[in-house]
Protein backbone atom coordinates (compact mmCIF):
# COMPACT_ATOMS: atom_id res chain seq x y z
CA UNK A 1 0.00 0.00 0.00
CA UNK A 2 1.66 3.08 -0.81
CA UNK A 3 -0.62 5.26 1.20
CA UNK A 4 -1.98 4.97 4.75
CA UNK A 5 -5.26 6.18 6.51
CA UNK A 6 -5.24 7.84 10.10
CA UNK A 7 -8.36 8.82 11.91
CA UNK A 8 -6.48 11.73 13.45
CA UNK A 9 -10.10 13.74 13.17
CA UNK A 10 -11.66 10.94 15.38
CA UNK A 11 -9.11 10.95 18.14
CA UNK A 12 -9.05 15.02 18.12
CA UNK A 13 -13.10 15.07 18.24
CA UNK A 14 -12.93 12.19 20.68
CA UNK A 15 -10.45 14.03 23.20
CA UNK A 16 -12.48 17.37 22.64
CA UNK A 17 -15.64 15.59 23.59
CA UNK A 18 -13.97 14.00 26.32
CA UNK A 19 -12.56 17.62 27.77
CA UNK A 20 -15.69 19.52 27.21
CA UNK A 21 -17.69 16.81 28.87
CA UNK A 22 -15.59 16.62 32.06
CA UNK A 23 -15.15 20.67 32.48
CA UNK A 24 -18.92 21.06 32.25
CA UNK A 25 -19.74 17.82 34.64
CA UNK A 26 -17.12 18.22 37.12
CA UNK A 27 -18.89 21.92 37.19
CA UNK A 28 -22.13 20.09 37.66
CA UNK A 29 -20.75 18.30 40.22
CA UNK A 30 -18.98 20.86 41.86
CA UNK A 31 -22.31 23.05 42.24
CA UNK A 32 -25.12 21.17 42.25
CA UNK A 33 -26.35 17.66 43.96
CA UNK A 34 -23.57 16.61 46.22
CA UNK A 35 -21.58 19.83 46.08
CA UNK A 36 -17.98 17.74 45.70
CA UNK A 37 -14.96 19.96 46.48
CA UNK A 38 -13.45 21.19 43.48
CA UNK A 39 -10.72 18.57 43.08
CA UNK A 40 -13.12 15.90 44.10
CA UNK A 41 -15.60 16.61 41.23
CA UNK A 42 -13.09 17.32 38.66
CA UNK A 43 -11.41 13.65 39.94
CA UNK A 44 -15.11 12.11 39.74
CA UNK A 45 -16.11 13.36 36.35
CA UNK A 46 -12.68 12.36 34.26
CA UNK A 47 -12.67 8.82 35.90
CA UNK A 48 -16.80 8.89 35.47
CA UNK A 49 -16.13 9.78 31.22
CA UNK A 50 -12.97 7.88 30.25
CA UNK A 51 -15.04 4.47 31.93
CA UNK A 52 -18.36 5.79 29.54
CA UNK A 53 -15.92 6.66 26.91
CA UNK A 54 -13.90 3.13 26.86
CA UNK A 55 -16.99 1.12 27.49
CA UNK A 56 -18.77 2.95 24.92
CA UNK A 57 -15.71 1.90 22.42
CA UNK A 58 -15.94 -1.44 23.29
CA UNK A 59 -19.82 -1.72 22.60
CA UNK A 60 -18.75 -0.33 19.08
CA UNK A 61 -16.42 -2.32 18.69
CA UNK A 62 -18.35 -5.70 19.87
CA UNK A 63 -21.42 -4.08 17.32
CA UNK A 64 -19.66 -3.18 14.37
CA UNK A 65 -18.65 -6.90 12.94
CA UNK A 66 -22.63 -7.41 12.83
CA UNK A 67 -23.97 -4.43 11.37
CA UNK A 68 -25.25 -5.12 7.82
CA UNK A 69 -23.66 -3.46 5.04
CA UNK A 70 -25.77 -0.57 4.37
CA UNK A 71 -25.19 0.42 8.49
CA UNK A 72 -21.80 -0.18 8.04
CA UNK A 73 -21.81 2.20 4.88
CA UNK A 74 -23.33 4.75 6.42
CA UNK A 75 -20.74 4.84 9.08
CA UNK A 76 -17.78 4.32 6.67
CA UNK A 77 -19.17 7.07 4.55
CA UNK A 78 -19.41 9.53 7.83
CA UNK A 79 -15.88 8.70 8.85
CA UNK A 80 -14.50 8.85 5.61
CA UNK A 81 -16.60 11.58 4.14
CA UNK A 82 -18.35 13.24 6.68
CA UNK A 83 -21.75 12.93 5.19
CA UNK A 84 -24.53 10.58 5.48
CA UNK A 85 -24.67 8.04 2.18
CA UNK A 86 -28.90 8.47 1.37
CA UNK A 87 -30.52 10.94 3.78
CA UNK A 88 -33.53 8.44 3.47
CA UNK A 89 -36.04 9.30 6.52
CA UNK A 90 -36.05 6.10 7.89
CA UNK A 91 -32.48 6.07 8.57
CA UNK A 92 -32.74 9.59 10.39
CA UNK A 93 -35.10 8.43 12.22
CA UNK A 94 -32.96 5.81 13.41
CA UNK A 95 -30.13 7.79 13.60
CA UNK A 96 -32.35 9.43 16.32
CA UNK A 97 -32.96 6.41 17.82
CA UNK A 98 -29.61 5.26 18.19
CA UNK A 99 -29.04 8.80 19.87
CA UNK A 100 -31.53 8.98 22.25
CA UNK A 101 -29.91 5.12 22.98
CA UNK A 102 -26.48 5.92 23.64
CA UNK A 103 -27.64 9.44 25.80
CA UNK A 104 -29.32 6.29 28.62
CA UNK A 105 -27.01 4.41 27.91
CA UNK A 106 -24.63 6.62 29.09
CA UNK A 107 -26.03 7.82 32.05
CA UNK A 108 -26.08 4.36 33.12
CA UNK A 109 -22.95 4.02 32.27
CA UNK A 110 -21.61 7.00 34.29
CA UNK A 111 -23.93 6.17 37.09
CA UNK A 112 -22.53 2.78 37.62
CA UNK A 113 -18.81 4.06 36.44
CA UNK A 114 -19.10 6.93 39.94
CA UNK A 115 -20.86 4.34 41.86
CA UNK A 116 -17.82 1.53 41.11
CA UNK A 117 -15.47 4.46 41.99
CA UNK A 118 -17.15 4.81 45.43
CA UNK A 119 -16.00 1.42 46.23
CA UNK A 120 -12.97 1.97 44.75
CA UNK A 121 -12.10 4.58 46.27
CA UNK A 122 -13.58 3.90 49.37
CA UNK A 123 -14.88 6.64 50.88
CA UNK A 124 -18.26 7.81 50.12
CA UNK A 125 -19.33 10.78 47.76
CA UNK A 126 -21.12 12.65 50.66
CA UNK A 127 -22.71 10.74 54.27
CA UNK A 128 -26.20 10.76 53.89
CA UNK A 129 -27.39 14.20 55.67
CA UNK A 130 -28.70 13.01 59.30
CA UNK A 131 -31.99 14.64 59.47
CA UNK A 132 -31.85 16.92 62.39
CA UNK A 133 -35.17 18.93 62.61
CA UNK A 134 -33.45 21.78 64.53
CA UNK A 135 -31.01 23.08 62.53
CA UNK A 136 -33.11 22.70 59.01
CA UNK A 137 -33.41 25.99 57.77
CA UNK A 138 -34.19 27.02 54.09
CA UNK A 139 -30.64 26.59 52.53
CA UNK A 140 -30.06 23.76 54.13
CA UNK A 141 -33.60 21.92 53.39
CA UNK A 142 -32.89 23.44 49.57
CA UNK A 143 -29.80 21.38 49.44
CA UNK A 144 -31.44 18.28 50.86
CA UNK A 145 -33.62 18.15 47.90
CA UNK A 146 -31.22 19.29 45.58
CA UNK A 147 -28.88 16.37 46.48
CA UNK A 148 -31.67 13.84 46.77
CA UNK A 149 -30.03 11.33 44.98
CA UNK A 150 -27.14 11.01 43.12
CA UNK A 151 -28.62 10.01 39.61
CA UNK A 152 -30.20 13.12 39.46
CA UNK A 153 -26.56 14.75 39.86
CA UNK A 154 -25.69 12.57 36.86
CA UNK A 155 -28.75 12.82 34.78
CA UNK A 156 -28.04 16.52 34.81
CA UNK A 157 -24.65 16.62 34.07
CA UNK A 158 -24.70 13.93 31.43
CA UNK A 159 -27.28 16.36 29.80
CA UNK A 160 -25.33 19.21 29.86
CA UNK A 161 -22.52 17.68 28.67
CA UNK A 162 -24.34 15.93 25.72
CA UNK A 163 -25.82 19.54 25.03
CA UNK A 164 -22.67 20.82 24.68
CA UNK A 165 -21.44 18.19 22.16
CA UNK A 166 -24.54 18.43 20.04
CA UNK A 167 -23.86 22.34 19.84
CA UNK A 168 -20.30 21.36 18.60
CA UNK A 169 -21.61 18.75 15.95
CA UNK A 170 -24.61 21.18 14.92
CA UNK A 171 -21.58 24.36 14.39
CA UNK A 172 -19.22 21.91 12.63
CA UNK A 173 -21.83 20.76 10.52
CA UNK A 174 -23.05 23.79 9.15
CA UNK A 175 -19.20 25.33 8.72
CA UNK A 176 -19.19 22.14 6.75
CA UNK A 177 -21.96 22.67 4.47
CA UNK A 178 -20.35 26.65 4.33
CA UNK A 179 -17.49 24.84 2.72
CA UNK A 180 -18.86 22.46 0.86
CA UNK A 181 -21.33 24.74 -0.82
CA UNK B 1 9.76 -11.41 43.00
CA UNK B 2 11.91 -13.03 46.53
CA UNK B 3 9.55 -16.04 46.60
CA UNK B 4 10.23 -16.94 42.70
CA UNK B 5 13.48 -16.35 43.38
CA UNK B 6 14.13 -18.64 46.29
CA UNK B 7 11.93 -21.70 44.51
CA UNK B 8 14.45 -21.27 41.25
CA UNK B 9 17.57 -20.69 43.69
CA UNK B 10 19.02 -24.29 42.88
CA UNK B 11 18.81 -23.39 39.29
CA UNK B 12 20.34 -20.02 39.33
CA UNK B 13 22.82 -21.55 42.07
CA UNK B 14 24.03 -23.75 39.43
CA UNK B 15 23.72 -21.88 36.20
CA UNK B 16 25.18 -18.61 38.05
CA UNK B 17 28.44 -21.07 38.38
CA UNK B 18 28.69 -21.24 34.41
CA UNK B 19 27.29 -17.56 34.48
CA UNK B 20 30.13 -16.26 35.91
CA UNK B 21 32.13 -16.14 32.92
CA UNK B 22 29.87 -13.51 31.93
CA UNK B 23 30.59 -11.89 35.45
CA UNK B 24 26.87 -10.97 36.27
CA UNK B 25 27.39 -8.21 39.23
CA UNK B 26 25.17 -11.12 41.59
CA UNK B 27 24.13 -13.78 40.98
CA UNK B 28 20.74 -12.52 42.15
CA UNK B 29 20.29 -9.94 39.48
CA UNK B 30 18.48 -8.71 36.43
CA UNK B 31 21.64 -10.24 33.99
CA UNK B 32 21.30 -13.97 35.22
CA UNK B 33 17.14 -13.65 34.56
CA UNK B 34 18.37 -12.65 31.05
CA UNK B 35 20.83 -15.79 30.78
CA UNK B 36 17.83 -17.96 32.22
CA UNK B 37 15.54 -16.44 29.24
CA UNK B 38 17.95 -16.84 26.54
CA UNK B 39 19.05 -20.29 27.93
CA UNK B 40 15.08 -21.24 28.32
CA UNK B 41 14.60 -20.23 24.44
CA UNK B 42 18.02 -21.96 23.37
CA UNK B 43 16.12 -25.21 25.13
CA UNK B 44 12.95 -24.39 23.64
CA UNK B 45 13.87 -24.44 19.98
CA UNK B 46 15.85 -27.29 20.10
CA UNK B 47 12.93 -28.94 21.86
CA UNK B 48 9.10 -30.25 20.68
CA UNK B 49 5.96 -30.29 21.28
CA UNK B 50 3.96 -29.08 24.77
CA UNK B 51 7.45 -29.09 26.15
CA UNK B 52 8.85 -26.46 24.06
CA UNK B 53 6.13 -24.32 24.87
CA UNK B 54 6.28 -24.61 28.56
CA UNK B 55 10.28 -23.97 28.39
CA UNK B 56 9.61 -20.74 26.29
CA UNK B 57 6.83 -19.38 28.30
CA UNK B 58 9.36 -19.62 31.06
CA UNK B 59 11.93 -17.65 28.93
CA UNK B 60 9.21 -15.07 28.46
CA UNK B 61 8.56 -14.58 32.23
CA UNK B 62 12.43 -14.65 32.87
CA UNK B 63 12.67 -11.93 30.05
CA UNK B 64 9.89 -9.87 31.65
CA UNK B 65 10.74 -10.03 35.08
CA UNK B 66 14.76 -9.26 33.98
CA UNK B 67 13.55 -6.55 32.16
CA UNK B 68 11.06 -5.22 35.27
CA UNK B 69 14.14 -5.27 37.24
CA UNK B 70 16.31 -3.87 35.19
CA UNK B 71 14.06 -0.63 34.87
CA UNK B 72 12.79 -0.21 38.41
CA UNK B 73 16.88 -0.07 38.97
CA UNK B 74 17.32 2.47 36.58
CA UNK B 75 14.01 4.46 36.22
CA UNK B 76 13.95 6.93 33.35
CA UNK B 77 10.52 9.02 33.32
CA UNK B 78 8.69 10.61 30.26
CA UNK B 79 5.70 12.04 31.05
CA UNK B 80 5.33 10.37 34.67
CA UNK B 81 5.23 7.06 33.66
CA UNK B 82 8.32 5.34 33.97
CA UNK B 83 10.00 4.23 30.18
CA UNK B 84 10.52 0.90 31.52
CA UNK B 85 6.75 -0.08 32.05
CA UNK B 86 6.53 0.65 28.32
CA UNK B 87 8.89 -1.42 27.37
CA UNK B 88 7.65 -4.35 30.32
CA UNK B 89 4.62 -3.51 29.18
CA UNK B 90 5.30 -4.14 25.45
CA UNK B 91 7.14 -7.29 26.22
CA UNK B 92 4.00 -8.52 28.45
CA UNK B 93 1.48 -7.72 25.70
CA UNK B 94 3.23 -9.56 23.15
CA UNK B 95 3.92 -12.42 25.38
CA UNK B 96 0.07 -12.32 26.78
CA UNK B 97 -1.63 -11.45 23.09
CA UNK B 98 0.52 -12.23 20.78
CA UNK B 99 0.47 -15.99 21.04
CA UNK B 100 3.25 -16.57 24.06
CA UNK B 101 5.88 -17.02 21.09
CA UNK B 102 8.33 -15.10 19.38
CA UNK B 103 8.26 -16.03 16.26
CA UNK B 104 4.49 -15.21 15.99
CA UNK B 105 5.64 -11.61 16.64
CA UNK B 106 3.47 -8.60 17.09
CA UNK B 107 0.10 -9.23 16.23
CA UNK B 108 -2.66 -6.61 15.99
CA UNK B 109 -3.74 -7.55 19.51
CA UNK B 110 -0.57 -6.85 21.07
CA UNK B 111 -0.07 -3.40 19.83
CA UNK B 112 -3.46 -2.18 21.22
CA UNK B 113 -3.34 -3.71 24.76
CA UNK B 114 0.05 -2.22 24.94
CA UNK B 115 -0.67 1.23 26.26
CA UNK B 116 -3.65 -0.10 28.79
CA UNK B 117 -0.84 -3.05 30.16
CA UNK B 118 1.49 -0.49 30.51
CA UNK B 119 -0.88 1.71 32.53
CA UNK B 120 -1.48 -1.25 34.74
CA UNK B 121 2.25 -2.38 34.91
CA UNK B 122 2.96 1.34 36.24
CA UNK B 123 0.20 0.85 39.20
CA UNK B 124 1.92 -2.20 40.28
CA UNK B 125 4.50 -0.89 42.58
CA UNK B 126 1.70 1.00 44.67
CA UNK B 127 0.41 -2.09 45.81
CA UNK B 128 3.47 -2.98 47.05
CA UNK B 129 5.24 -2.00 50.03
CA UNK B 130 8.65 -3.79 50.95
CA UNK B 131 7.51 -7.14 49.27
CA UNK B 132 4.12 -7.21 51.25
CA UNK B 133 0.66 -5.78 49.10
CA UNK B 134 -0.91 -2.94 51.09
CA UNK B 135 -3.73 -0.33 49.53
CA UNK B 136 -2.49 2.60 48.41
CA UNK B 137 -4.18 6.26 49.86
CA UNK B 138 -7.27 7.33 47.84
CA UNK B 139 -5.36 9.65 46.08
CA UNK B 140 -2.96 7.17 45.00
CA UNK B 141 -5.98 4.99 43.68
CA UNK B 142 -7.47 7.95 42.53
CA UNK B 143 -4.72 8.42 40.19
CA UNK B 144 -4.12 4.83 38.90
CA UNK B 145 -7.45 4.74 37.91
CA UNK B 146 -7.17 7.67 35.42
CA UNK B 147 -3.79 6.85 34.13
CA UNK B 148 -5.24 3.30 33.17
CA UNK B 149 -8.36 5.15 31.88
CA UNK B 150 -6.55 7.14 29.21
CA UNK B 151 -4.40 4.71 28.91
CA UNK B 152 -7.33 2.19 28.08
CA UNK B 153 -8.95 5.59 25.71
CA UNK B 154 -5.63 5.21 23.71
CA UNK B 155 -6.34 1.57 23.54
CA UNK B 156 -9.98 2.15 22.09
CA UNK B 157 -7.89 4.54 19.58
CA UNK B 158 -5.46 2.50 18.02
CA UNK B 159 -8.25 -0.40 17.61
CA UNK B 160 -10.37 2.05 16.20
CA UNK B 161 -7.27 2.50 13.57
CA UNK B 162 -7.30 -1.32 12.53
CA UNK B 163 -11.10 -1.19 12.49
CA UNK B 164 -10.96 1.55 9.70
CA UNK B 165 -7.61 -0.08 8.13
CA UNK B 166 -10.46 -3.45 7.51
CA UNK B 167 -12.65 -1.16 5.91
CA UNK B 168 -10.33 -0.52 3.83
CA UNK B 169 -9.84 -3.75 2.64
CA UNK B 170 -13.15 -4.76 2.95
CA UNK B 171 -14.26 -1.69 0.68
CA UNK B 172 -11.01 -1.27 -1.17
CA UNK B 173 -12.82 1.09 -4.23
CA UNK B 174 -12.93 3.38 -0.80
CA UNK B 175 -9.12 3.76 -1.26
CA UNK B 176 -9.64 5.22 -4.67
CA UNK B 177 -11.91 8.40 -3.13
CA UNK B 178 -10.78 11.62 -2.57
CA UNK B 179 -10.93 12.32 1.34
CA UNK B 180 -11.90 15.42 1.48
CA UNK B 181 -10.24 17.79 4.53
CA UNK B 182 -13.79 17.53 6.53
CA UNK B 183 -13.74 13.64 7.04
CA UNK B 184 -12.45 12.48 10.38
CA UNK B 185 -9.41 10.78 8.83
CA UNK B 186 -6.57 12.20 6.97
CA UNK B 187 -4.38 10.33 4.77
CA UNK B 188 -0.40 9.96 4.56
CA UNK B 189 0.67 9.73 0.59
CA UNK B 190 -0.91 9.06 -3.07
CA UNK B 191 -4.51 7.66 -3.51
CA UNK B 192 -5.16 5.01 -6.17
CA UNK B 193 -6.95 6.80 -8.84
CA UNK B 194 -9.55 4.11 -10.20
CA UNK B 195 -11.40 1.23 -8.29
CA UNK B 196 -9.48 -1.69 -9.26
CA UNK B 197 -12.86 -3.88 -8.26
CA UNK B 198 -14.89 -2.02 -10.74
CA UNK B 199 -12.13 -2.23 -13.69
CA UNK B 200 -11.87 -6.11 -13.17
CA UNK B 201 -15.56 -6.18 -12.90
CA UNK B 202 -16.04 -4.62 -16.04
CA UNK B 203 -13.13 -7.06 -17.65
CA UNK B 204 -14.47 -10.26 -16.64
CA UNK B 205 -18.11 -9.06 -17.83
CA UNK B 206 -16.29 -8.44 -21.60
CA UNK B 207 -15.18 -11.80 -21.25
CA UNK B 208 -18.48 -13.60 -19.96
CA UNK B 209 -20.34 -11.51 -22.83
CA UNK B 210 -17.88 -12.42 -25.47
CA UNK B 211 -18.47 -15.92 -24.58
CA UNK B 212 -21.99 -15.85 -24.78
CA UNK B 213 -22.27 -14.25 -28.08
CA UNK B 214 -19.37 -14.41 -30.04
CA UNK B 215 -19.55 -17.00 -33.17
CA UNK B 216 -23.13 -16.94 -32.02
CA UNK B 217 -25.83 -16.41 -35.07
CA UNK B 218 -27.07 -13.59 -35.58
CA UNK B 219 -30.81 -13.93 -35.01
CA UNK B 220 -29.69 -15.23 -31.21
CA UNK B 221 -27.62 -12.59 -30.37
CA UNK B 222 -30.56 -9.84 -31.50
CA UNK B 223 -32.84 -11.75 -28.90
CA UNK B 224 -30.17 -11.60 -26.55
CA UNK B 225 -29.57 -7.99 -26.45
CA UNK B 226 -33.14 -7.49 -26.37
CA UNK B 227 -33.27 -9.48 -23.23
CA UNK B 228 -30.01 -7.29 -22.54
CA UNK B 229 -30.89 -6.00 -19.06
CA UNK B 230 -31.36 -9.49 -17.34
CA UNK B 231 -28.99 -11.30 -19.60
CA UNK B 232 -26.14 -8.75 -18.68
CA UNK B 233 -27.62 -8.48 -14.98
CA UNK B 234 -27.49 -12.44 -14.21
CA UNK B 235 -23.50 -12.79 -15.75
CA UNK B 236 -22.79 -9.57 -13.71
CA UNK B 237 -23.79 -11.33 -10.80
CA UNK B 238 -22.18 -14.30 -11.43
CA UNK B 239 -18.88 -12.41 -12.86
CA UNK B 240 -19.10 -9.98 -8.86
CA UNK B 241 -19.68 -13.54 -6.78
CA UNK B 242 -16.59 -14.89 -8.86
CA UNK B 243 -14.34 -12.21 -8.29
CA UNK B 244 -15.43 -10.27 -5.43
CA UNK B 245 -16.30 -12.94 -2.83
CA UNK B 246 -14.29 -12.20 -0.30
CA UNK B 247 -14.62 -8.07 -0.41
CA UNK B 248 -17.79 -6.64 1.85
CA UNK B 249 -18.26 -4.20 -0.95
CA UNK B 250 -19.59 -6.77 -3.82
CA UNK B 251 -23.23 -5.89 -2.64
CA UNK B 252 -22.02 -2.05 -3.58
CA UNK B 253 -21.22 -2.44 -7.33
CA UNK B 254 -24.39 -2.45 -9.68
CA UNK B 255 -23.97 -3.16 -13.07
CA UNK B 256 -25.86 -2.01 -16.05
CA UNK B 257 -26.14 -2.40 -19.55
CA UNK B 258 -27.43 -0.38 -22.59
CA UNK B 259 -27.86 -1.07 -26.07
CA UNK B 260 -27.73 1.13 -28.72
CA UNK B 261 -27.81 1.02 -32.64
CA UNK B 262 -24.68 1.18 -34.53
CA UNK B 263 -24.10 3.92 -37.62
CA UNK B 264 -25.15 2.97 -40.00
CA UNK B 265 -28.23 2.22 -38.96
CA UNK B 266 -28.74 -2.13 -38.70
CA UNK B 267 -25.08 -2.52 -39.23
CA UNK B 268 -24.52 -4.21 -35.53
CA UNK B 269 -25.29 -2.78 -32.02
CA UNK B 270 -23.10 -0.82 -29.16
CA UNK B 271 -23.62 -2.80 -25.91
CA UNK B 272 -22.59 -0.28 -23.55
CA UNK B 273 -21.39 -1.65 -20.11
CA UNK B 274 -21.91 0.46 -16.70
CA UNK B 275 -20.42 -0.21 -12.88
CA UNK B 276 -22.32 1.91 -10.83
CA UNK B 277 -20.37 2.47 -7.28
CA UNK B 278 -23.66 2.56 -4.48
CA UNK B 279 -21.35 2.58 -1.90
CA UNK B 280 -20.08 5.22 -0.05
CA UNK B 281 -18.21 8.46 -1.83
CA UNK B 282 -17.07 11.92 -1.23
CA UNK B 283 -19.16 13.42 -4.11
CA UNK B 284 -22.87 12.17 -3.07
CA UNK B 285 -24.14 11.83 -6.71
CA UNK B 286 -21.68 8.96 -7.01
CA UNK B 287 -19.81 7.65 -10.32
CA UNK B 288 -19.86 4.74 -12.43
CA UNK B 289 -17.02 2.93 -14.60
CA UNK B 290 -17.71 2.75 -18.61
CA UNK B 291 -16.74 0.09 -21.38
CA UNK B 292 -18.44 -0.48 -24.52
CA UNK B 293 -18.94 -3.32 -27.26
CA UNK B 294 -19.43 -3.51 -30.45
CA UNK B 295 -20.87 -6.45 -32.01
CA UNK B 296 -21.03 -7.10 -35.58
CA UNK B 297 -21.74 -9.81 -37.80
CA UNK B 298 -18.53 -11.02 -39.15
CA UNK B 299 -18.84 -10.76 -42.54
CA UNK B 300 -19.61 -7.11 -42.40
CA UNK B 301 -22.43 -5.12 -43.79
CA UNK B 302 -25.87 -5.49 -43.25
CA UNK B 303 -26.44 -8.51 -40.81
CA UNK B 304 -28.24 -12.21 -42.50
CA UNK B 305 -30.16 -14.60 -40.14
CA UNK B 306 -27.40 -16.75 -40.13
CA UNK B 307 -24.46 -14.73 -40.19
CA UNK B 308 -21.99 -14.70 -37.19
CA UNK B 309 -21.71 -12.29 -34.66
CA UNK B 310 -18.34 -10.58 -33.69
CA UNK B 311 -18.09 -9.18 -30.31
CA UNK B 312 -15.05 -6.02 -29.70
CA UNK B 313 -14.75 -4.17 -27.02
CA UNK B 314 -12.82 -0.86 -25.56
CA UNK B 315 -10.77 -0.55 -22.58
CA UNK B 316 -12.72 0.35 -19.72
CA UNK B 317 -12.96 4.36 -18.87
CA UNK B 318 -9.88 5.51 -17.21
CA UNK B 319 -11.23 7.74 -14.85
CA UNK B 320 -14.61 7.29 -12.52
CA UNK B 321 -17.24 9.49 -14.43
CA UNK B 322 -19.49 11.38 -11.71
CA UNK B 323 -23.46 11.18 -11.83
CA UNK B 324 -25.32 8.24 -13.15
CA UNK B 325 -24.98 6.57 -16.31
CA UNK B 326 -27.57 7.12 -19.23
CA UNK B 327 -30.85 4.89 -18.84
CA UNK B 328 -31.81 2.67 -21.77
CA UNK B 329 -34.43 4.27 -23.71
Amino acid sequence: MSYNTFPLGTILFNALFLLVAIAIESYVFHTRGRRLDKKASVAYATCVNLFANVLGWIIFFAIEPTLPVNVKTQLISFVFFNQLDSPDANFQSFIIMVGFLIFFATFLLKFGGLRLLEIALKYPLAEPEKINTLTINRRSYKTKLQSRNMATGVLLANSFSYSAILLILVLRSLEVRQIAG
Amino acid sequence: MEYILKLLKPVTDFLGRILRVFNPPRIFSWQTLIYLSIFSWIMASISVGIISNLIGLCGWIFLILATAWYTTDNPLRVFGIPLGALITGALVSVFLFGGGRPETGLTVHSFVFWPTVTALITGIPEFIESGKGKLPSPDVRQRIIILIGVAAVISCWLQFYFVMQNWLQEFPTLQSDTFNRQGLVVRVGEPTTTPTNGIRILNQLDAAVKEELEDRPWSEVERWLIEGKQRVGSLSQEVIQDNLAKYDEKVLWRVQPRVTNLKPVKSGYNLELYAVWNGPSSDPRRYYLSKSCRITPISGGIPQKNSLARVSCSQVSRKPIRGLPPQQL
